[in-house]
């Protein structure tokens, strides 16, 4: 098995079969509009339009479910990235990415590498960890989808390769992306 | 004078402000996504891309929303 074996939905509703990603490097986001680390749109563009000519394509997946960050229809989502910060790559349907309502896409990737514990020198780590305390204590166990801009590198095959907490920046895997290029 | 930058609509930009009000804190406010200007400044002083920042004097500042480090940054003002 491996993230060809899934479908997803996108932003009009259409299903959209992974397979259609085949022999490229993907990097699954689960994304949000009013997220403090929604400004980590403007470096994900950056890295799509670096590497895009190399066969690597960003996947975002909008989700609800990290305190209403994404509200809004599909479309009003799509223009807020396309305004704000002229994204290209592809932003899927609205879904959840965690607990039992989760798309099994995102249930097998959190099955293929756990939560990987935030960076915790980064400054808004220990807010992060305080904010998930106090309004979602139960999303600190296991290995679900902790927060928004949580990062998974697909390699050429399918392959899950790399989990990357909300707390790296995408710039920060850039290296990781060209290892598998 | 205090500065935070965030955006329109971002929890965390809205509890900092809130914070800060409680405490009677006067301070402006640059939205990154209205100034491109505010958002490579915003960038610049955190050398990351979260907000909210709250910052004194664009050396100094605090990441999210942390009262602990709000308070020791209104007290160092």
């Amino acid at each position: 098995m491996n993230v060809y074996d899934f479908t997803v939905k996108t932003k009009d509703g259409k299903d959209k079969s992974l397979a259609d990603y085949r022999g490229k490097v993907l990097l699954i986001v689960n994304v949000a509009s009013k997220c403090g680390f929604t400004p980590q749109f403007a470096e994900l563009q950056e890295l799509y339009t670096t590497y895009k000519d190399r066969g690597f394509e960003i996947l975002g997946f909008p989700s609800d479910q990290f305190a209403n960050q994404s509200p809004g229809t599909n479309e009003e989502f799509q223009q807020f990235c396309k305004l704000n910060y002229g994204v290209t790559f592809t932003i899927f349907a609205k879904g959840d990415v965690r607990d039992e309502t989760a798309h099994p896409l995102y249930k097998y990737l959190v099955s293929q590498i756990g939560f990987q514990g935030f960076d915790m020198s980064h400054p808004v780590a220990q807010p992060l960890v305080d904010a998930l305390n106090e309004d979602f204590p139960e999303y600190l166990k296991g290995d679900g989808i902790k927060w928004n801009f949580s990062k998974f590198l697909i390699d050429r095959d399918g392959n899950v390769v790399a989990r990357f907490e909300p707390t790296t920046l995408p710039s920060a895997i850039a290296a990781d992306i060209e290892k598998i290029l | 004078m205090i500065t935070v930058f965030g955006f329109e609509g971002c929890p965390y930009c809205v509890k900092t402000k809130r914070y800060l009000e409680s405490r009677g804190v006067e301070y402006n406010y640059r939205d990154i996504e209205l100034s491109a200007e505010a958002a490579a400044e915003c960038q610049r002083i955190s050398g990351d891309l979260t907000v909210p920042v709250t910052t004194i004097d664009g050396v100094n500042y605090v990441l999210g929303f942390d009262k602990k480090k709000l308070d020791e940054l209104i007290a160092s003002a």
